[in-house]
Order: structure tokens, then C-alpha cells, then sequence
């Protein structure tokens, strides 16, 4: 037990614990931002109630995690200054101004404009409600944009260099436009999109199969369905070129991913290992099972690799990823639920095309809609799962073979940073709990299509300015005490 | 090059500054809100002065991650020495930021309220009991090594100034606060918070008095410039516009303004603000590293000027407009 009088261990499990459960809440408001805005469009185009209902039902979903989101995200911005001043002080001038700009360009859009869409229905026209809506999932996707930029250039450094320990940016846009950048924003957008996605199919394959609202349910599965057909198998690819950064960029990752021990020579096929037992200590796989020659086909789409693949043992220990299990599995759990959910999207779009989806039929497909449900928080687990081998990999360095983890800690005393993980620790289940209760909450009650839709049964003024007592009080029954 | 070396650190001093100042004025009125709720004993009401944040207390806050985001771009040492040193009092505002957030939500689906009021309140409580802290201690000095670190110990925050700021930063949100529920609400509710408001205009003095007054005995460092023009003119003024606008303030009150009492108390703010930051300038951490010390590259100051910078009018514009949309006094709202 001596990592916890180990500050930087700590530290380290603190911004993990603090990360992974952050990540869960923005992850479904950024990908559900833009299913809303597609919603409301269709909305303003056919004038169809249901459209209206449905933006309604799921901006619940929406405010309910923006709530934690905003919660659990400020601790990561304070963490930075908190328990990682050395890193703050040595990058400041790249990645403190991007986590500014995450601010200026993304939250407070975001936030502003998420007040009109939840409670601007009727004080605003459709126009500029329609432009608050698209507002909020730009400012939310802007912030996807930003701190994955500023991820990447943890992972790819580039433009500029150390000098006296602290990073001179020589060019701006360079650092920005880091070689890992384009492809980690683009798989994270894509991530958040399709987990997104996935939790709405499986919510309304919920009420599917237990025939509640079945038509209206039908509506927003095919929504997402028409949207994962195209996703989903893009996702695989953006997965692809990932690694193959990390082949470029990050071999020490790429060979903690693979478990790959010896360097395997350019020009020939290599074997590629399904599963694996890494160990550490012997410096090689305690067992495994490979597919011969598959390598080559999976990093390069031929037989033959072009370039070695570097074995973990050229790096010396401390030189290279840890927890070599650890990446290794959350590695193949990702890709697995890459491939099935892309599967999952493909039978569907089958059944829909053989007219197996239409609303008198679609509650007769018990096994797909089970699916959808069993389906609905894998995403998470790939984003997750995805997150560990990244930033693993990464390791042991912050800034990539530059600065170390080691030396980016603060100094504090120990007893410091695990009273705060401690704390953490036990809010975040408290709240997970919390979460997990009032969203079963809001699928058990469902979406209420008695709401009056704005601009056909509402009549009353535009803007309210009767005072509140003189006012019906259409809150849900149990508020209204 | 070298007017520029000097230039953009004060740019940067003066944009976090109006960053800060919004928060505290903006976020100020809505922790003080939620301390006040800690004295409502009815669920309606409570409800009602939640109401009147929901659609911005998320906007309110994003003004301190914004101000955080500036302070680790432009000043990244600084950044990490103060945060460092005050974690004790960061992370009390952060798990209070944590309980107030979701009890905008939770407390909303709750049928049992009572636990998501609590966190409302004592959320809001920690928060501002958190901020207070860590400005007292940053006004009262941090200790660092030559190379601008945190060498001070895990307590160094609380001393009796930190005490004393952080009570009159309560005071003075629950004034904001009240005087916010005297414009946004009516009836028995704005009756209430005219009489909190009094009561907090009081408190808010007596500790505005304390500070103006041991700030020179015990800040050495800054006795000297306070003691001599031009300083010195300023804070002969500043004391007697404090107790001109207090004492317009209360009149207001008296007379059962509605939108009065709210101005007066910004602009008491406003005045607090300027005082603080001549105290404070040119150090980032008073009295150890000025903000050309702690500043990070001078290319970094202007891409941000650029990037951030001139994104402040277009920020400061939709945050109006979301007032706007959303005047008039708080109503039980439309929310399913």
C-alpha cells in the first residue's frame, strides 16, 4: 500500500477517477446536441407534434447530464493548477490558452444559449429557439474540439519546443493543427455521436418492447438508425487511422497495445495476438493466441508490414507504458463494441429494409429491440476503454517524450491529495446514484404528449408578465405542493 | 519590444479582471441566492428562488472557468502556484459547486426535496466560503521559493484576514442575492429579501470597514504606495464613495425600489473591485511575483487577445440577451 503516501500516484488516480466519470456526461450532451437540433428541425418542417414531443422528452435526457457535467467538469480545469502546477507552468502558453479558449469559445455559448432552448419555448419565436438549440450543440462540440486539440498536442507535440523546462510555441497553428489532432477530434465527435446515439435507440427500444408509445418510439429509432448507418462504420475507420498515429507517432503505445514484447522487421507478415496474458516481469506473453500474418492487413491492408514494428523491449522500462495488460484489453474491449455496434446498425438497416420496422410490426422484433436495449451504454464502456489506452499509452510521459508524468506533479503532501480522491470518490457514487435513479425515473414516466405545442395550442402571450400568483400552475402534480 | 514586455501582461491583468469581476457579481447574486434559501422554510419558495437560476446559473459559473482558463494561458505560474497553494479552500468550492449543480436537476425530479435543498444551500455556501478563503489568501500573501513555487504548508490559508474576507465576500453575496430576489420577484418573497437586504448591507459594511482598515496596517508592502500619491487620493476617495452608494443603497430599500437596490449594489462592487486591483497591481501573487513575472510567452498574450479577447463583446452580447429574453419576475415555470 506505499502508492498512497505516493503523491503523484495520487495525483495520478484523482484526475483518472475525476476524468472517467466527467467524460460520461458531456459525451451523451455533445452527441445528443446535435440529434436535438435534427429533431427540432424536422420539427419546424413538418409541423408535426411528435417532432415537438420528442424535443421536449429528450432535452431531459440532456439537462439531467449537462447538470453533472458542469458539476464534475470544473474539478478537471482546478486539477490542472491543483495537483499538476509543474506540468501548468511548463505548458501554459500552448495548453493554458486552449483550455481558455475551450472557455470562451465553447462553454459560454453553450451555457447561454441552454437556458432559451430548456425554458425559452414560449418567449422566443421558433426561429431563434431553432438557433439556440443548434447554438448549444456547437458550443458543446466546439469543447470537444478544444480539449482534444489540446489532448493531441500532449500526445503529438508540436510546434515549438522546450526551452529552460517551460514549452515556447513557435507556431501556433502548427501546435494546433498537431498530427494527431485532425483524427482524435474527429474519433472522439464521431464517439460522442454514436454513443449518443445508441442511448437513444436503446431508450426507445425500451418502450418498443413493452408497446408504450410505440409509434412514437419507432420515430426516434429511425432517426438514429439512419444516422449509425453511416456512423458507425466510419467510426471503425477513424479507430484504424488512430492507430496507425500510434504506429507513427507513439510505438512504445502500439506495442503495449498489441502486447508485442520483440520487434517484429519490416517486409514480412507478422502474427497478430487475439488474446494474450502480458507479463512484465518476464518481459513477454505468458500465453497467447495469434492469427498468423494478420498484422499487416490490420496496420497496413497488405501482407507484408513496410516498417518494423518496434517490441516493447527497446525501451527500457521506465521508458514506456506500465500497465501493459490494462491497454492491451481496454484496446480489444473498444474495437469489439466498434464492430458490434457498426453490426448492430447494419442488421437493423436489413430489418428496416425488408419492412420489418414499420409501426404495426417493429414491437414483433423482441430480439433486435433487446439488442438495442443491451446496446444502449456499451459506447461508454468503448469511450472509456478508449480513454485508458490513450492516455496509458501515453505514459510515462505528459507532455510525449518530453516532459514526465513524474515530474509533473505538484508538490503536496500526500494526505492532501487523498482526502480530496477520497472525497471524490464518494461524491461521484453519490451522484452516479443519483443519476442513475432520476434518469430511470424520467424513462419509467416518459415523454408527455399533452404539452401544448408552441404556436398551435397556446394561447397565451408570448412573453408572460402576469404575476405569478394569478398564473396556472402546470408543473407535474408532485411539484406543485 | 520592450513597452509590448510591459503592455500585454497589464492587458491580460485588466481582462481577467472584468473576467473576475463579472463572476463575482454575476455568480455572486446566484450563491447568494442559495444561502438565502437555507432560510426558507417553504417548498414553493424554495422552488421559486431556484426559478429565478435556472436558465443562468450555468452562464454565471462559466465566467470563473473563464477566468481560470485566462489565468493559466496568460499567467501559467501563477496559475499553478495559487491553486497549489490553496487547495484546501479550492476544492471546498469545488464539491460545493459539485451539490449546487446537481440540485438544480435532482431536486427538480426529488420527490423527497429535502437533501437537494440542503445541497442547494450548503453548496452555495461552501462555494462562496471557498472563494472567500482563497481571495483572503491571496490578499494576505502566499510563500513561494525564487522560482515562483508553492513552498508554504497545507494550512497557510487560514489565517483571521482569510476569516474576515471570506465572511464580508458571504455578506456581500447575500446582499447581491437579495437584492437580485427584490427584483426578480414580488409579493411576500420581495418583502422578505428587502429585509435581508438591510441586514446584509449592514454586515457588508462593518467588513468592508474592517478590511480597508487593517489592509494598510498589515500590508506592508503595500502601506508605501497606498501612503503616497497617487494612490493615496484614490483611496481617500474610495472610502467616501463607499458609504455614498451604501447609503444610497439603503434609501433605495427604504423607498421599495425594485431595480435600485440591485444597481447600487453592482456598482459597490464595481467600486470594491477597483480598490482591490490597485492594491493588487502589478503582482499576480501580492507580494512575491508580479504579472510580468508569472506572464507566459508574449506571443501566447496576443494569440489569446486575439482568440479570446475579441470574443469578450460577442460573450458579454448573448449573456444580455439571455437577460433579456428572460425578464420580468420569476414565474413557477413551464418545465416538463
Amino acid at each position: 500500500m506505499n502508492f498512497l503516501s505516493d503523491t503523484v500516484v495520487l495525483s495520478r488516480m484523482q484526475f483518472a477517477l475525476t476524468a472517467m466519470f466527467h467524460i460520461i456526461f458531456p459525451v451523451l450532451t455533445t452527441g445528443m446536441g446535435i440529434y436535438l437540433v435534427v429533431i427540432e428541425a424536422l420539427w419546424l418542417k413538418t409541423r408535426k407534434s411528435d417532432y415537438y414531443h420528442h424535443a421536449r422528452f429528450w432535452s431531459k435526457f440532456y439537462v439531467l447530464n449537462f447538470g453533472v457535467g458542469v458539476a464534475t467538469g470544473i474539478p478537471m480545469e482546478f486539477q490542472f493548477g491543483t495537483n499538476w502546477a509543474p506540468f501548468s507552468d511548463a505548458v501554459g502558453n500552448f495548453f493554458g490558452s486552449v483550455i481558455g479558449f475551450e472557455a470562451s469559445w465553447a462553454f459560454m455559448l453553450e451555457a447561454a444559449f441552454l437556458g432559451i432552448m430548456l425554458f425559452g419555448w414560449e418567449r422566443v419565436n421558433p426561429a431563434i429557439h431553432f438557433l439556440s438549440t443548434v447554438l448549444v450543440a456547437v458550443g458543446a462540440n466546439l469543447s470537444t474540439v478544444w480539449i482534444i486539440t489540446a489532448n493531441s498536442w500532449m500526445v503529438t507535440p508540436a510546434g515549438g519546443e522546450l526551452v529552460d523546462g517551460k514549452f515556447m510555441v513557435s507556431d501556433y497553428f502548427r501546435a494546433i493543427a498537431n498530427p494527431s489532432a485532425l483524427v482524435s477530434v474527429t474519433h472522439m465527435f464521431v464517439a460522442t455521436l454514436e454513443t449518443s446515439l445508441f442511448v437513444i435507440g436503446g431508450i426507445s427500444a425500451w418502450y418498443i418492447l413493452r408497446q408504450r408509445n410505440t409509434e412514437f418510439f419507432a420515430k426516434s429509432l429511425k432517426v438514429v438508425l439512419a444516422t449509425l448507418i453511416a456512423i458507425a462504420p466510419f467510426q471503425i475507420y477513424m479507430g484504424h487511422l488512430s492507430a496507425e498515429i500510434a504506429y507513427r507517432y507513439q510505438p512504445a503505445k502500439l506495442a503495449a497495445m498489441e502486447a508485442q514484447w520483440e520487434t517484429l522487421p519490416a517486409g514480412k507478415p507478422a502474427d497478430w495476438t487475439l488474446l494474450a496474458i502480458p507479463n512484465n516481469r518476464t518481459e513477454k506473453n505468458d500465453w497467447e493466441l495469434s492469427i498468423p500474418g494478420a498484422l499487416g492487413y490490420i496496420l497496413e491492408f497488405k501482407p507484408n508490414l513496410s516498417e518494423p514494428v518496434l517490441g516493447l523491449k527497446e525501451w527500457t522500462p521506465n521508458n514506456r507504458p506500465r500497465l501493459v495488460g490494462l491497454i492491451y484489453y481496454s484496446f480489444r474491449i473498444m474495437i469489439g463494441i466498434g464492430f458490434f455496434l457498426a453490426a448492430m446498425a447494419a442488421i437493423s438497416a436489413l430489418q428496416w429494409m425488408r419492412g420489418k420496422l414499420k409501426n404495426d410490426n417493429i414491437a414483433q422484433q423482441k430480439w433486435l429491440m433487446r439488442a438495442w436495449v443491451f446496446s444502449a451504454p456499451l459506447g461508454y464502456i468503448a469511450v472509456e476503454t478508449g480513454w485508458i489506452v490513450r492516455c496509458n499509452g501515453r505514459q510515462p510521459w505528459t507532455l510525449y517524450d518530453r516532459i514526465r508524468t513524474s515530474d509533473s506533479a505538484s508538490h503536496i503532501p500526500a494526505t492532501n491529495v487523498l482526502t480530496s480522491l477520497i472525497c471524490f470518490a464518494t461524491v461521484y457514487a453519490l451522484l452516479g446514484v443519483a443519476y442513475l435513479y432520476f434518469g430511470s425515473r424520467i424513462v419509467r414516466k416518459g415523454p408527455n404528449l399533452e404539452l401544448p405545442v408552441p404556436g398551435v395550442d397556446l394561447d397565451r402571450p408570448a412573453i408572460d408578465t402576469t404575476p405569478a400568483e394569478f398564473q396556472p400552475d402546470d408543473r407535474p402534480v408532485e411539484a406543485q405542493q | 519590444m520592450d513597452t509590448l514586455k510591459y503592455f500585454l501582461p497589464q492587458c491580460w491583468f485588466a481582462i481577467l479582471g472584468l473576467f473576475l469581476f463579472l463572476y463575482v457579481m454575476l455568480d455572486g447574486f446566484d450563491l447568494g441566492v442559495g444561502i438565502l434559501s437555507l432560510t426558507s422554510d417553504d417548498e414553493e419558495r424554495r422552488g421559486l428562488l431556484m426559478t429565478s437560476l435556472s436558465n443562468i446559473w450555468d452562464a454565471n459559473e462559466t465566467w470563473l472557468v473563464l477566468m481560470a482558463g485566462g489565468l493559466f494561458g496568460a499567467f501559467p505560474r501563477a496559475y499553478g502556484t495559487i491553486l497549489n497553494a490553496l487547495y484546501i479552500p479550492i476544492f471546498l468550492m469545488i464539491f460545493g459547486f459539485i451539490f449546487r449543480a446537481v440540485a438544480f436537476e435532482f431536486r427538480d425530479q426529488a420527490n423527497r426535496k429535502f437533501f437537494w435543498n440542503i445541497a442547494f444551500g450548503a453548496g452555495s455556501f461552501a462555494a462562496a466560503l471557498g472563494q472567500g478563503f482563497a481571495l483572503g489568501a491571496v490578499l494576505s500573501g502566499i510563500r513561494v521559493d525564487e522560482a515562483g513555487y508553492f513552498i508554504g504548508g497545507t494550512w497557510d490559508w487560514l489565517t483571521w484576514k482569510s476569516v474576515l474576507v471570506a465572511l464580508t465576500l458571504i455578506q456581500g453575496y447575500v446582499l447581491i442575492g437579495s437584492t437580485y430576489l427584490v427584483w426578480k420577484t414580488e409579493g411576500e418573497l420581495q418583502e422578505t429579501h428587502y429585509r435581508t437586504a438591510k441586514i446584509a448591507a449592514w454586515t457588508t459594511l462593518i467588513g468592508a470597514i474592517f478590511i480597508t482598515i487593517t489592509t494598510p496596517i498589515f500590508y506592508e508592502s503595500a502601506r508605501d504606495r497606498l501612503f503616497n500619491p497617487p494612490l493615496l487620493y484614490v483611496f481617500a476617495t474610495i472610502p467616501f464613495l463607499g458609504i455614498l452608494l451604501i447609503s444610497q443603497l439603503l434609501t433605495s430599500l427604504q423607498r421599495k425600489e425594485e431595480r435600485a437596490p440591485f444597481i447600487w449594489t453592482i456598482l459597490i462592487f464595481v467600486l470594491t473591485f477597483i480598490g482591490l486591483a490597485l492594491v493588487v497591481f502589478p503582482y499576480i501573487i501580492p507580494t512575491e511575483i508580479t504579472i510580468y513575472e508569472a506572464s507566459a510567452d508574449p506571443s501566447s498574450l496576443v494569440i489569446m487577445i486575439i482568440f479570446i479577447g475579441a470574443l469578450i463583446p460577442v460573450m458579454l452580447f448573448y449573456n444580455l440577451y439571455q437577460y433579456v429574453v428572460f425578464r420580468g419576475k420569476v414565474t413557477p415555470q413551464n418545465y416538463e
